[in-house]
């Protein structure tokens, strides 16, 4: 009988059941404001998802920055720019995604290890690196764009013409499943089993953690610090794009001036999980959690259609709420 | 450590100069007539005009540049050097202070916000500097002429033409841009009076901010909550056209119409001609008549203290004729049916 207590102690202990339990609140208040049944129909849960991938993506890299004792704030701006560069390339030039894609990403990846590079290299803070980064990427978006969205409708001086939508955007808004789930769904998911592959099985993020935990005693203990920081910023600069790319999907263009202040969603949704700002501790299935906590937040305050400012103070208490909790066990 | 400290240095200063270098090409031009003094000078001369726009953030803002830069372009006497305040008030009342003393001949300013700018703007005035003020309007008298469109008056031809279209009832959602914007109230209210009497019901109303994927996620929620929908009435073209994405998302976008406001020539305008809008109603950007005043103003002429912009509406059958003013009675081609 003590022994179960114990066990069941230990269980409420652990982040995971924290971050199921603020999940299962959230979703109970969605049973209780159910506006008309709308929240028990399947509709509005994948449409949920479909509209959180986008910024789970971002959190995913946003947790093994995190982790590793940074934090990145460039990845809403990368997003804005890849979803610029990717409707230039998909639609404006009507390359193939397996082009396309490819060129995007290793943007992202080169946006993230730039800042990778000047933090490991130049011992510059995460904060103040990936801030100019967050500066610059978004001037990069307005120049390549011209200030306007890049989309179907081109000017030429006989009027607008309009060119075909890249499949790949097809591809990204389809549902599948038999109209269940989301293309940008799966690229989530898909992000998450990536990067829980790096952080839980992989050497690379064994040593994230190590030096998120003590990053004196990382290095003198032999890991190669400045290399793992430059991964993790990489890995969060290839998550952005991907979003980016979902996002020109979603959007059918890009806009230059996407993304502002994702970045915040993606830090608010990475600490709702339970996954510690000061880094070394956490997991990429509490920003899962984080993700789907914030989503149906987000979900549930739209179908009632509660005005701004009530969601803002709401969000705002719910996000204080959460961390609390999570900071409750000892 | 040191060296590529150095090196790195050494690469963004050069960068930074080379985008200097880029963007202030006209500079030296643009200052140049600052000695010869007072606007009413002789033909042939080259007037400068200081634009000082307040967020070029925003496609409409991009747009009203476009506008007083072609204008501009046809008349040769004029040169018009733009500035972007990025949503920074105190950064464009610096605008107004360094056109002073680049010795502009004429400002044109649409503001962020009215209070602040009053001041900088008056003392440019005081000092004998015409100045246009565009779009949103300054307190006090201390400027040469106010030039905008009126947000009422469209919303309230939209109510007209939704109450038309649907006959009197029906079911509409609203997505409104801020409803803690001026804009976003005005549209709101002149459409409640446009709707008038008829029975038409708003069931759902939400803020998307004027941002297209928050109008997707809310039309989202709309189309989940409510199995028919007569139409959707967004309070710019970018929120009716994630509404349609979404409708569409949901295999329902040829159950209800979509109707938008702004009718920007590559957004608007275009959504119309694809038919995805049934109308667009356009809030026009006042750059070409600004260029117009401006003209009058630096030839001493006379003008009026406040114009108010006439705007047009556009539906897939008058598109091609350039749009229909609303209220209809003076409408130019596009009047036949």
């Amino acid at each position: 009988m003590i022994k179960r207590s114990q066990r069941l102690a230990a269980l409420l202990e652990m982040p995971f059941t924290r971050a199921l339990i603020a999940l299962l609140v959230i979703l109970a208040l969605g049973v209780l404001f159910n506006a008309d049944g709308t929240f028990f129909r399947w509709d509005t849960h994948r449409d949920m998802l479909r509209h959180i991938s986008r910024f789970g993506i971002l959190a995913c890299g946003m947790t093994i920055v995190i982790i590793a004792g940074g934090i990145d704030l460039s990845v809403g701006s990368v997003l804005g720019l890849t979803a610029v560069v990717s409707a230039k390339l998909s639609i404006h030039m009507g390359l193939s995604a397996w082009v396309a894609v490819p060129l995007c990403c290793l943007l992202g990846i080169a946006c993230g290890a730039l800042a990778g590079a000047l933090i490991a290299r130049f011992s510059i803070q995460p904060f103040i690196a990936t801030l100019a980064l967050m500066v610059f990427a978004r001037g990069a978006a307005k120049f390549i764009s011209g200030g306007k969205k890049i989309s179907q409708g081109v000017e030429t001086p006989e009027g607008f013409q309009y060119l075909d939508f890249p499949q790949l955007y097809e591809f990204l808004n389809a549902k599948i499943l038999g109209d269940n789930v989301a293309v940008v769904t799966l690229v989530f998911l898909l992000c998450v089993g990536v990067s829980w592959l790096l952080l839980a099985r992989l050497r690379p993020g064994r040593h994230l953690y190590a030096i998120g935990g003590n990053e004196s005693a990382a290095l003198l203990s032999g890991v190669p610090v400045g290399m793992a920081k430059v991964l993790a910023y990489a890995m969060s600069g290839l998550f952005a794009s991907l979003a980016g790319i979902c996002q020109a999907a979603q959007e059918t263009q890009g806009d230059p001036e996407a993304g502002v202040s994702y970045e915040l969603t993606a830090i608010a949704i990475v600490v709702i999980g339970g996954t510690s700002l000061s880094g070394g501790r956490g997991g990429i299935l509490l920003t899962l959690l984080g993700t789907l906590t914030i989503g149906y937040l987000e979900k549930i305050l739209s179908i009632n259609a509660v005005g701004e400012a009530g969601r803002l103070m709401l969000t705002g208490a719910i996000i204080v709420s959460a961390v609390l909790f999570q900071r409750g066990r000892k | 450590m040191r060296k590529p400290i150095a090196t790195l240095v050494a690469v963004v200063l050069t960068a930074g100069v080379a985008v200097l270098a880029g963007c202030s090409k006209s500079a030296p031009e643009a200052a140049a007539p600052a000695e010869s003094g007072a606007p009413s000078a002789p033909e042939k001369k080259t007037f400068v005009i200081g634009m000082s726009q307040c967020n070029l953030g925003e496609p409409w803002r991009v747009q009203m540049n476009k506008d007083i830069e072609e204008a501009a372009k046809a008349h040769d006497t004029l040169k018009v050097v733009f500035k972007d305040a990025q949503n920074d008030t105190l950064v464009q009342q610096n605008h107004v202070r360094e056109f002073m003393n680049q010795g502009a001949d004429l400002l044109i300013i649409s503001p962020r916000e009215a209070a602040p700018l009053t001041g900088p703007v008056a003392e440019a005035y005081k000092k004998g500097i015409p100045v246009i003020v565009l779009d949103r309007a300054l307190l006090g008298e201390d400027f040469t002429m106010f030039i905008g469109a009126d947000n009422r008056l469209i919303g309230e031809a939209a109510g007209k033409w939704v109450r038309e279209k649907l006959n009197g009832q029906g079911k509409i959602v609203e997505l409104m841009g801020l409803q803690t914007s001026v804009p976003g109230h005005d549209r709101h209210d002149g459409f409640v009076k446009g709707l008038g009497d008829a029975a038409i019901e708003t069931i759902f109303s939400a803020d998307m901010k004027w941002l297209q994927p928050d109008a997707q996620r809310e039309m989202e929620s709309a189309l989940a909550r409510f199995p028919k929908i007569d139409l959707v009435y967004g309070h710019n073209d970018p929120g009716a056209y994630g509404a349609y994405l979404a409708a569409k998302a949901a295999g329902r976008e040829k159950e209800m119409l979509f109707v938008g406001i702004d009718g920007l020539p590559h957004e608007g305008r275009v959504y119309v001609e694809k038919g995805i809008l049934s109308v667009t109603f356009e809030y026009p950007t006042g750059g070409r008549e600004a260029v117009e005043y401006a003209l009058k103003i630096l030839a001493g002429e006379q003008v009026p203290r406040n114009v108010v912009l006439p705007s047009r509406f556009f539906t897939p059958e008058n598109l091609a004729a350039g749009g229909e003013l609303i209220g209809g009675s003076d409408a130019p081609a596009a009047a036949a049916p």
